[in-house]
């Protein structure tokens, strides 16, 4: 029981982690980044190439590039460059001044392409195989302290980690810098008549958006050590943004909230839930559930459990305007 | 490469091209005329294979193994358009909002399936005919029929655009519905005229590909709706003639890249184009529907 309770507050925090970042694109910029997913598996998979080292020798029964074998902190900070890299590179292609519907269907494509390279690619990242035997750090404390009491010591790594996350991401909510960038999602136009630079704004909270979804996949393939495209269906975006959409888009708390549901959803009830039928069709039907939930939210309750926060500085600020400037 | 695999792989491209196209027809006329980007309409093409495999196991004959995909497409797509697309559009409205709609239903769709297919992949078998030399070309017998059937399509649809009174409301309210219901256009039969063509389209477009493929199972419209989409928005919302366009570059360019020996990015080779077209042609990104900002569910 310790066991799972240790495996789910690692996969709760790497998925609030996620949330986070993938809320200050969706959230914040209005960036339907349908395509989160791939920037978590860009860093996991970093990460995982250079923890094993080169794909010789032990590792000669998979292949992949980047291999080096680098000490335990480095290849999380890779990882989240990694997430970075890749969120750039996407970024100059979708970010421009496309309809926001049509930017959600680039990023899907994107999403499934990549996944579909990713599986039929051997030479990359050992095709739809994936990448195992990924060492966990610090595997000699692995060794003193015995698997149940590591797993503990990770979990609380990863909150460690996760707590400095949410410790940015409450920094930013209140920053001059997000407040324009709500702005630019609200009104274009207007944003750019005050001055601010909206495509420039939209490029940082992307790669900003990656780098911590980098981290994040890094942190998580450390843990469970190995690493395959069944693992970043285009559909694992749809899970972390249901947590969002559930719990209240653009709001840090109603995020953590609905990542919680979500999180009892997905990975409580099909363990707990007697077997029924054949292997995956709980994971099947979790999905149709998950589909019900949005088609229920966004109809009962589009804002989420937890709305986002109606800031009255425009209000205030608009006072000495009305009282008669000469 | 030589000249002759250059040649081989711009014929598969061709028939790679109608299948997309017939998608893609499709995709853009609902997406012109209805303003919604429709993520379900890859689900629809799938239940459109299914309809198709099962008439097939029934042996119930070729027609009506043909026929089976597009009527299931079009009740498909019209039931779910008046009950659940009409719904959201009535409350919230936005493109965008309605885009997160077919999303869910999407998933509904596609894991629903993968539940009811118990996860399988279907074999599915259609007579392919012999083997054709025409030119530098190589043709099936089927892929020639595939090729035909899309410009017959084309033919019949750009004729029923242009030609008929219905086809010109249609265009009409793809460019302003509002000036197209201030001239007495009846705005809910064109409408629901469009659900039941693209929905057709779509189940038609499952059909064919999976003719193509041999196998159905519940994500084979995914795989197949990346091209699709591609087509459409790089041929412009609401244009057939530019979906077939695209369709023929996204066709013949996924096929010459999976001859230079990366078959895995031949899907790659689409959204390259479309990212090209995006960066390099920024008129590209204000189609017919882009500066509307509501639907007509």
């Amino acid at each position: 029981m310790s066991y799972y309770l240790s495996t789910v507050a690692v996969y709760f925090g790497v998925d609030l982690m996620a949330a986070w970042a993938l809320n200050m694109q969706f959230g914040w910029a209005g960036v339907p980044n349908f395509a989160f997913i791939i920037f978590q598996a860009a860093g996991a998979y970093a990460a995982a190439a250079v923890t094993l080292g080169p794909d010789t020798g032990a590792n000669s029964f998979q292949h992949y590039i980047l291999g080096a074998h680098l000490a335990f902190p480095l290849p999380l900070l890779v990882g989240a460059a990694a997430g970075g890299v890749v969120s750039a590179a996407v970024g100059i292609l979708t970010l421009r001044g496309l309809r926001r519907d049509y930017q959600a269907a680039v990023f899907l494509l994107v999403a499934v392409i990549a996944s579909d390279i990713a599986s039929a690619d051997v030479n990359l990242f050992n095709g739809s195989n994936g990448i195992a035997g990924v060492p966990q750090p610090l595997s000699s404390l692995a060794l003193s302290l015995g698997p149940s009491v590591y797993q503990w010591v990770y979990a609380a790594f990863v909150a460690v980690i996760c707590l400095a996350v949410l410790l940015l991401v409450r920094r930013l909510g209140h920053s001059e810098w997000q407040r324009a960038l709500r702005a630019s999602r609200d009104d274009e136009p207007a944003a750019r008549a005050l001055g601010l630079n909206p495509a420039l704004m939209r490029m940082q909270v992307f790669v900003l958006g990656g780098v911590i979804a980098g981290l994040s996949g890094a942190l998580l393939v450390a843990f469970i050590a190995a690493w395959s495209p069944g693992a970043w269906q285009y559909a694992e975006t749809f899970a972390i943004l249901t947590g969002i959409i559930l719990g209240g888009v653009s709001n840090d708390w109603g995020v953590l909230i609905g990542t919680f549901l979500v999180q009892i959803l997905f990975v409580e009830v099909p363990s707990f839930l007697p077997q029924i039928g054949y292997p995956g069709l709980i994971d099947a039907l979790v999905w149709v559930v998950i589909g019900f939930l949005w088609l229920v939210v966004l109809f009962v309750r589009p804002s989420g459990i937890w709305p986002e926060r109606r800031y009255r500085v425009l209000a205030r600020s608009r006072r000495p305007a009305s009282s008669g400037e000469p | 490469m030589s000249t002759t695999v250059l040649l081989h792989s711009i014929g598969f491209g061709i028939t790679t091209a109608a299948v997309i196209a017939i998608g893609a027809m499709g995709f853009t006329l609902q997406l012109g005329v209805t303003n919604v980007l429709n993520i379900s309409y890859g689900n629809v093409m799938t239940i459109g294979a299914f309809a198709s495999l099962i008439v097939e196991r029934q042996h119930l004959g070729l027609l009506a193994t043909i026929i089976a995909a597009p009527l299931a497409g079009a009740v498909l797509t019209i039931v779910l358009a008046r009950t659940l697309f009409a719904t959201y559009a009535r409350r919230h409205g936005g493109p965008f909002d309605l885009l997160m709609v077919t999303l869910a239903v999407s998933l509904i769709i596609q894991y629903g399936l993968d539940a009811l297919a118990h996860l399988q992949v279907f074999q599915f078998t259609f007579p392919s005919g012999s083997t054709l030399h025409i030119g530098p070309f190589v043709f099936t017998v089927l892929s020639l029929a595939l090729v035909g059937f899309a410009a017959l399509v084309f033919a019949a649809l750009m004729a029923a655009l242009r030609l008929t009174r219905m086809g010109k409301a249609l265009r009409a309210l793809s460019v302003d519905p509002k000036l197209a219901r201030a001239c007495g256009i009846p705005m809910r039969r064109i409408i629901n005229l469009t659900w039941v063509l693209s929905g057709a389209l779509a189940g038609l477009a499952g059909l064919v590909y999976v003719t193509n493929s041999l196998t159905v199972s519940a994500g084979s419209g995914l795989d197949f709706v990346v091209l699709v989409i591609a087509a459409a928005l790089l041929g412009g919302a609401g244009s057939p003639a530019g979906a077939v366009l695209a369709a023929l570059v996204v066709g013949i360019a996924s096929e010459i890249v999976a001859a230079l020996g990366g078959s895995y990015y031949s899907d790659a080779a689409a959204l390259a184009i479309l990212a090209l077209v995006l960066v390099l042609r920024p008129a590209a990104r204000s189609s017919a529907a882009g500066s509307r900002d509501e639907v007509t569910v």
